[in-house]
């Protein structure tokens, strides 16, 4: 990256995030800020999950994305990331996060077909 | 050594699966129609997705990053998800037109019932898919997808008029009777160019990419395999235009059944030549139906920031699993409803046609970008194909769908 300065909106929003050991664990669905006009901001954390992408939906979508793929919300303080790339790498695992839940759970369903 | 037979079977497995019932259907009865007029569309198609792929391939070498996060990153949540919807409905329905394709084959070769073998074609398909490696799913089916090999061939002995053939390469539009003629024909245009150029081929290319662990110093790879996997691939449908131009045009038959472009070859091979040309569709059509599938699952998980790969353990990338084998099922109900195969062709063909510039305006932005790509990014030659395609894939998304209503589907 040439220039001195994170851009938030184009070089963390909607990337990857991979945890410690490179397997993906989601995309940056929004970013959370603290601080006011005229104080400073902070970037606090990682929202990652359908509840924060679906509210990026015009609100029929959002209902209708969060009846199908739930309203889970996923922070991750953003003292866990560790690089920016192409792709946010996390300091911990993602089942030390969190993360892995959705996996875990559609991970039983595969498990019972013979050969996984 | 290893290197080089990396290359061949590349390049074989990129010729071998480059047909699929979209491109044989609309390349055959774009000859019965047009003649040789239209094999300049082949060739502008053949070089677009040389082009693209090209370019998916070695962002994907580079940065590891497949077109779906691409698409995510630089056309943002809202844009990118829309894109994420049409490709995986296109992907859908060419999926089911694949499998129904691969049953009305068995049932050539059987003459068992059509629906009954829909239902066998999709139990095969999750097998294979389940049991197969990425690397065996390619070459199994991009190998023995050269059967198709045999259209070439009789292209050749049918003895066009080369002269003819050569001139059909020089951008024309044909003399043709009624004003309403040049619509069916720009039709035509748009869909032979969108059957050469789907989308989910870039997808899975660059997937692909990730899959056999590809790094910068495979970028010549990369492009050797585009460079003369995709002009050999697409002199097969360069054949099916020529075999269409000299079998069903002097006969005013309209070969629209998969089937018909396969007794083509009957005239010169006889009964070997049919029944190696419907191997050769099965393999071509089969590939195509697991590379469509595993192409949804691939824009699912990458747009999501799913764990994904047929390298990774299944239970490690579930959602990815459980994904192509619902699309599976998906395409399954759709196509054993009794919905023609190839009506579901055309809709998923001009569908194709309108994520086109979806697909291709952030792998042009991020391939030329200096900053992600470094030396690798675009040089002037991809550069300038890279935009003069998006600005004509952009057209051709305009005019797709009012063309297909008008010329109702191509019919005139």
């Amino acid at each position: 990256v040439k220039q001195d300065y994170l851009g938030l909106f184009h070089q963390v929003l909607d990337h990857e995030v991979v945890d410690a050991n490179n397997i993906p664990c989601g995309m940056v669905d929004d970013l959370q800020l603290e601080g006011g006009p005229g104080g400073e901001l902070r970037v606090t954390g990682l929202l990652i999950g359908p509840g924060v992408w679906s509210d990026r939906l015009p609100r029929l979508f959002c209902k209708l994305a969060r009846l199908i793929c739930g309203d889970d919300v996923k922070f991750v303080p953003w003292s866990e990331v560790l690089v920016i790339t192409e792709r946010v790498k996390l300091r911990s695992r993602a089942e030390d996060l969190g993360l892995d839940l959705a996996e875990k759970k559609a991970s039983r369903l595969i498990s019972r077909i013979p050969g996984a | 050594m290893k290197k080089s037979l990396e290359i061949f079977l590349g390049i074989l497995t990129a010729m071998g699966g480059f047909v699929e019932i979209g491109e044989l259907v609309f390349s055959t009865d774009a000859g019965a129609k047009f003649g040789y007029s239209l094999l300049w569309v082949v060739l502008f198609g053949t070089i677009g997705i040389i082009v693209f792929c090209e370019m998916a391939g070695r962002i994907a070498a580079v940065k590891e990053q497949p077109v779906f996060n691409l698409i995510r990153e630089r056309a943002g949540f809202n844009a990118g998800l829309v894109t994420l919807l049409a490709a995986n409905i296109v992907n859908l329905l060419t999926c089911s037109a694949e499998i129904g394709g691969v049953a009305l084959i068995w049932q050539l070769l059987s003459g068992w019932p059509y629906r009954p073998l829909i239902l066998l074609a999709l139990l095969f398909f999750l097998v294979v898919t389940w049991v197969f490696s990425f690397q065996w799913i390619e070459r199994v089916f991009g190998l023995l997808g050269l059967l198709m090999v045999i259209y070439m061939l009789t292209a050749v002995y049918l003895r066009p008029d080369w002269s003819q053939v050569a001139a059909g390469f020089i951008p024309q539009v044909p003399q043709v009777t009624s004003p309403k003629d040049y619509l069916v024909f720009a039709y035509f245009a748009v869909a032979l160019t969108s059957s050469i150029m789907l989308p989910y081929e870039t997808y899975f290319y660059a997937s692909g990419v990730i899959e056999d662990g590809w790094n910068p110093a495979d970028i010549t790879l990369n492009r050797i395999i585009v460079l003369i996997g995709f002009p050999l691939g697409s002199l097969l449908a360069v054949a099916l235009v020529i075999i269409g131009a000299t079998v069903f045009m002097p006969r005013h038959i309209e070969p629209q059944l998969p089937g018909a472009a396969a007794l083509a070859t009957s005239l010169v091979f006889g009964k070997i030549g049919v029944l190696i040309a419907l191997g050769g569709m099965f393999f071509a059509f089969a590939g195509a139906a697991i590379e469509t599938c595993l192409s949804s699952a691939y824009n699912l998980s990458q747009f999501f920031g799913w764990p994904w790969g047929k390298f990774r353990p299944p239970g490690t990338a579930a959602r990815f699993n459980l994904s192509w084998i619902v699309v599976f099922l998906l395409s399954a109900i759709i196509i054993v409803t009794g919905i023609d195969p190839v009506s579901v062709v055309e809709y998923s063909i001009v569908f194709s046609v309108v994520i086109l510039p979806f697909t291709y305006f952030p792998v042009v932005l991020i391939g030329g970008d200096e900053d992600v790509m470094g030396h690798f990014a675009n040089g002037w030659l991809a550069k300038t194909l890279g935009w003069i395609y998006v600005v004509v894939v952009t057209l051709a998304a305009l005019a797709a769908i009012p063309l297909m209503i008008v010329t109702h589907g191509g019919k005139g």
